[in-house]
């Protein structure tokens, strides 16, 4: 008996089993960390696959620093990583430095305020994401201690680089002015703080039973797969590859600090977890070490009036002073021609800038290597085989910042 | 007036990677197109097992007018301690990619990180990455017209480009010896021609 056949569907109606569905996460959910979508084809509970749409918070920064003075450039580009502004100036002066040839010539108190400034900023970064993290898993008590930590490293920051989010206080040649008095204080104070303060995160967390059960074994990655999707930072370091760049690469003296590198072999969302908790004592190390070497008076930028301003109180006493002072705000200066790359570890993992400079007073080219948008990338295989209620600790335990992502 | 700071632009204003010896922050690789894959996968087997970045840069007046730029880092591929790690090997692929053709062979097969970062190029400047699966805008809507990181992309839309601009404050975005366009210098260049005729 002949049937009709019935005529194929079109193509646009994707084939799927009856026994999935499509949902959509986000893109305006809180536990999405900033604005992510995530449309995850679920059997079930089951998340058989996931794919993500980002870009909402694209602001071409990029196009703006190409725009701007190499001095104002730096004004944008602290606002893509908003958790780690320090860190995003910091990366970004050393590689200009590179193309103008100064790097030597930093003197050695800019370098240990700015190791000060990114070892507090990857505190507070991590503070954030413990606490954004414990809110998703319901753990709202965390996120008390984790901001009274960083509200307390905010007031450092504050107190030296005059503003609490984004100070933008280092300048290509050191950073803006010396210290204040009464900061090593500050400093004392917090440090003498800091370790009870942890402890008392840690026994909230660590060994919390309910907290083990939600992130162990949750979005594991292997070693291999995680150079596979260049994940870096404590993403990398929790699948047990100790690479970090200030011990690899070390920059502004960090080969003279003493730190360690926390690395966890299994991979997981608590593995990074714990990597992060020890990356933040660690950092405290730094920091403790960094206040010991501020006792030294000295010098804050370099001595080259072509590329930083001399004194304000200058101006009124010598012409030269004046006119490097309206040369440097109206025109700013020139860097030499050239293309660099200079990295350095954020809280996320290796941030990078690729800089090209055509001998103009503006960056030619500013490519950024944003360590969230490679980590978060990984989600896809990651979630994989999971309940659908762990996608949020998924996407936590990445830890990936939007402004960055995004940029 | 140039100021004793101007550099002379003639001479790299074109590419100015090659005007001074590189700055030994990696290795250095320049190649084409057509060399690409051959030269990741023999990086790939030497143990780059990191694709740390894929960017690109418009150097507009160039020939070929784009450079795509691969960083790679050599990590292990299981657990390793600092000291293992060691100072890993970077080097950086520039591939020049023609104005006309910008077609570039896609490397996601070989690391699943280039997935993003090639259709992250293919969105603002334009190049496409022939063998990748899925080669969509990422970061502007679907519909966007252009690629905003070429350089001859408006910095601003059409709703405000009518305000003029000096020319200066566009500098950047000019290629050297482009004389001065715009409504200013339009203006500028009437009144000198107007001072002139009173002048004779």
């Amino acid at each position: 008996m002949n049937v009709d056949v019935p005529p194929a569907r079109s193509l646009d109606v994707v084939e799927r089993d009856a026994n999935t569905m499509t949902l959509s996460l986000g893109p305006q959910h809180p536990s999405t960390h900033g604005v992510l979508q995530v449309v995850v084809e679920v059997s079930g509970e089951v998340i058989e696959r996931a794919d993500m749409e980002i870009g909402y918070l694209h602001t071409g920064i990029e196009k703006s620093a190409e725009n701007l003075f190499w001095t104002q450039a730096q004004t944008v580009l602290e606002r893509m990583d908003y958790l780690n502004p320090i860190g995003n100036a910091f990366c970004y002066v050393l590689a200009a430095e590179k193309l103008l040839g100064i790097t030597d010539k930093i003197p050695p108190r800019a370098q240990q305020i700015r190791v000060l400034g990114a070892e507090l900023t990857r505190i507070s970064s991590h503070c954030v994401w413990l606490g954004t993290h414990g809110i998703d898993l319901g753990a709202i008590s965390a996120f008390w201690y984790a901001f009274n930590i960083r509200e307390k490293i905010l007031d450092v920051i504050e107190s030296f680089g005059g503003a609490r989010m984004h100070p933008n206080y280092l300048r290509i040649g050191g950073v803006n002015g010396d210290v204040p008095d009464g900061l090593l204080e500050q400093l004392d104070a917090l440090i003498k703080e800091f370790p009870g303060r942890m402890g008392e995160l840690r026994k909230l967390l660590q060994n919390n039973p309910i907290w083990r059960d939600r992130t162990i074994d949750i979005g594991t990655i292997s070693a291999e797969e995680a150079v596979g999707w260049s994940l870096t930072g404590p993403t990398l370091r929790g699948s047990g590859i100790a690479y970090d760049v200030r011990k690899a690469f070390p920059y502004s003296g960090y080969e003279t600090y003493e730190f360690d590198v926390p690395v966890r072999n299994e991979g997981d969302a608590y593995a990074r977890f714990l990597v992060r908790l020890d990356e933040m004592d660690e950092s405290m190390r730094i920091v403790q070490q960094a206040r010991a070497r501020l006792a030294e008076p000295g010098p804050v930028v370099i001595d080259d009036p072509k590329i930083v301003a001399p004194p304000k109180e200058t101006i009124a006493l010598s012409m030269e002073a004046l006119i490097h002072h309206f040369k440097i705000v109206s025109e700013g200066f020139r860097v030499p021609p050239g293309d660099v790359y200079q990295s350095i570890e954020g809280p996320r993992g290796e941030m990078g800038y690729y800089l090209v400079s055509n001998g103009n007073n503006r960056p030619y080219r500013v490519r950024t290597r944003p360590p969230s948008l490679y980590n978060l990338q990984c989600l896809k295989q990651i979630a994989i085989g999971h309940l659908i209620a762990d996608m949020v600790v998924m996407i936590g335990s990445l830890d990936p910042v939007f402004g960055e992502v995004d940029r | 007036m140039p100021s004793s700071q101007t550099p002379s632009i003639a001479g790299y204003a074109l590419d100015p990677t090659t005007v001074r010896p590189p700055l030994s922050d990696a290795e250095i690789l320049r190649i084409s197109p057509d060399e690409l894959r051959e030269t990741l996968v023999r990086l790939r087997e030497e143990g780059c097992s990191m694709l740390l970045d894929v960017g690109g840069v418009d150097y507009l007046a160039r020939v070929p007018r784009f450079d795509v730029v691969y960083h790679l880092l050599a990590l292990p591929t299981a657990p390793a301690s600092v000291a293992e790690v060691g100072t890993p090997r970077r080097v950086r692929v520039l591939v020049g990619v023609p104005g006309d053709h910008p077609h570039v062979p896609s490397v996601s097969d070989l690391w699943r990180s280039a997935d993003w970062a090639e259709r992250e190029v293919y969105d603002l400047f334009g190049i496409v990455f022939d063998g990748h699966p899925d080669l969509r805008r990422i970061q502007l809507p679907d519909e966007w017209e252009g690629h905003p990181l070429r350089k001859d992309y408006p910095l601003r839309g059409p709703a405000r480009e009518a305000t003029p601009r000096p020319s200066f404050a566009l500098k950047s975005n000019v290629p050297a010896g482009a004389p001065p366009s715009g409504k200013v210098a339009e203006a500028l260049r009437q009144q000198i021609a107007r001072a002139r005729g009173e002048e004779q």
